[in-house]
């Protein structure tokens, strides 16, 4: 029997803004100490109460865009209500009724769309530490702002949820609504999934395996599935709808909760904040600010990059869009260098460093191209732009200090053939040439290179001499 | 509608409320008065009306985006409770 897993996914995006979503604390905790990003709105004193943060709003409407959202003009707030350490409140704030985020879809890098079916605001819980006997509670996170992204189930593959969770992640980057990190559980993804008999009209009963936090482990978890359930259904036993908790480090997943705990969240409208209702001006002017997408940029290099390199480049919003900014002649030159020196793991730590500038850029790739600089040489100086000490300089007074720049010069090169060709340790190996041993050339233009300490271009050397030797 | 005494303790448990016994006989004659008065509400007919959720009308109510000093910091928080260690809250242990 063939079964035909589907597949949807809940995604929680925090947002980057400065404040939380209903306090004016600051809701960048990373780093921070537990419980220094608080306020009493936050750990819920009796009298408190929510006010709304207009930029999460705006992010919202971005991060919408991005997906090629509906924006709806009118959304509001409910509670949901449930008795947890890391929600001092008792209940979460919302969007249940009326999200911000109409029906939409992403696009994959293989072409395949997924439709998301809204996506809305809510405010984020506190993070707890279990230990054996305790647990811990830190508020830091209370109440970041996320937007919560539901797809349809239109994933049939676990390497298309991969796929689409890493898209997802590289919208919300470039669309510069989050902060992107991963390992700070800045996204988080519950993955559904559900098997079929092929040819079936409906769905599976479906499991859902929530907090995955890397693309990786989303994968891992519905290939996990996958396989369980089908395991299960082969041997006729029937699937238990529940929620299971994913193991990185088994590569297994357990059961939470079943259904008989179900939760009774009691929703109700938030009394508190009153509702949104935007108009097309003001949603128009959000879209507008929405910056070029990864599928602007898939158009924008094609064929000028190889679709492979874009697609590695496309996981670091940073490099793409410096290299946008770089003149198109220079694009390909750019973007080896970007993915051969600045993507090998050695350089790594280098990314978080500033980037270099256009004019820095654009130099050393016009250098590459008149061979002032040989590629072991622009590596060099490229890895410089990186250097506080060398951040600032330009390209070509960072190459001469290296001395790396190229010696083109026909003059001075033959110059310096015309010396090789005279020493005594030479002669035997002319002689070689001459009797039609090819092979020695490389023997020559070597010591060429040595008596320029590096700064000939070798190619033009190895014309030059095989002029000299004919 | 009938409160049960299951509904009541599933009501408690939603809260993490413990009850005993004599409360739960106490209670669950009370909260059936008191949904029985609410539910002649449901009498009406209200086909087309769309629930209330405020009565002030207002709208668009938000607040810019800058971070204000709080006078109630951690200190105050940690204050409120009862066990606390490194700088968290001290909870018995959940999962």
């Amino acid at each position: 029997m063939k079964y035909i897993p589907t597949i949807g996914i809940e995604c929680h995006v925090q947002l980057c803004t400065k404040t939380k979503l209903f306090s004016e604390v600051d809701n960048d905790a990373r780093g921070k100490e537990p419980n220094s990003c608080v306020s009493p709105v936050d750990y819920a004193l009796p009298g408190m109460l929510p006010r709304l943060n207009g930029e999460a709003i705006k992010f919202a409407i971005r991060a919408g865009r991005a997906m090629n959202c509906k924006i709806n003009a009118y959304s509001r707030f409910d509670r949901k209500h449930y008795f947890y350490p890391d929600s001092p409140k008792g209940y979460q704030i919302t969007q249940f009724y009326h999200p911000i985020i109409g029906e939409g879809y992403v696009e994959l890098p293989s072409g395949t769309k997924i439709r998301i079916e809204h996506a809305h605001l809510e405010g984020d819980a506190g993070k707890l530490t279990h230990s054996d006997t305790y647990s811990l509670v830190d508020l830091n996170r209370v109440d970041t702002p996320l937007i919560e992204i539901v797809s349809m189930p239109d994933i049939h593959s676990a390497a298309d949820a991969r796929d689409y969770t890493k898209e997802l992640w590289r919208l919300m980057t470039f669309a510069k609504v989050t902060f992107g990190d991963l390992y700070n559980g800045n996204m988080r993804f519950d993955v559904n999934v559900s098997l079929a008999e092929e040819g079936a009209t409906e769905l599976g009963t479906r499991t859902e395996t929530k907090n995955l936090n890397s693309f990786r482990s989303v994968e891992h978890a519905v290939e996990f599935e996958i396989k369980r359930q089908t395991k299960l259904l082969e041997k006729g036993e029937k699937i238990r709808q529940e929620t299971r908790g994913w193991n990185d480090a088994t590569g297994e997943s357990t059961p939470q909760r079943s259904k008989e705990e179900a939760k009774d969240y009691r929703y109700m409208p938030e009394p508190d904040l009153p509702p949104i209702n935007l108009s097309q001006e003001f949603i128009d002017a959000e879209s507008a600010k929405l910056p070029l997408m990864p599928a602007d940029y898939r158009k924008k290099f094609a064929g000028l990059i190889p679709v492979e390199t874009i697609e590695i480049l496309l996981d670091y919003p940073v490099l793409v869009e410096k290299l946008a900014e770089v003149d198109e002649k220079y694009t390909k030159r750019i973007a080896n260098l970007f993915s051969s020196v600045l993507l090998a793991e050695e350089n790594a730590s280098l990314l978080n460093d500033d980037m270099p500038s256009k004019a820095q850029l654009e130099k050393l790739a016009d250098m590459l191209d008149k061979n002032e600089l040989s590629s072991t040489g622009g590596k060099e100086v490229f890895i410089k732009f990186f250097d506080k000490e060398m951040h600032f300089k330009d390209t070509e007074t960072i190459a001469k200090e290296l001395g790396v720049v190229q010696e083109n010069d026909a003059g001075a090169l033959e110059a310096i053939v015309d010396a090789v060709l005279k020493k005594p340790e030479t002669q035997k190996a002319q002689e070689d040439y001459r009797n039609g041993e090819q092979k020695v050339i490389g023997f020559l233009v070597g010591q060429v290179m040595k008596e320029s300490h590096g700064k000939a271009n070798p190619s033009a050397v190895q014309e030059i001499l095989k002029n000299k030797l004919a | 509608m009938e409160i049960t005494r299951e509904d009541l303790k599933h009501l408690a448990d939603l809260s993490n409320f413990s009850m005993s016994d004599e409360e739960l006989d106490s209670l669950q004659p009370d909260l059936q008065k008191i949904v029985g008065y609410i539910s002649e509400l449901g009498e009406l007919n209200t086909d087309g009306v769309e629930p209330t959720y405020q009565v002030f009308e207002m709208e668009n109510v938000w607040r810019d985006d800058e971070i204000k000093e709080m006078e109630a910091d951690r200190e105050a928080l940690l204050n409120l409770t009862v066990e606390e260690k490194e700088n968290q809250i001290k909870v018995p242990k959940v999962l």
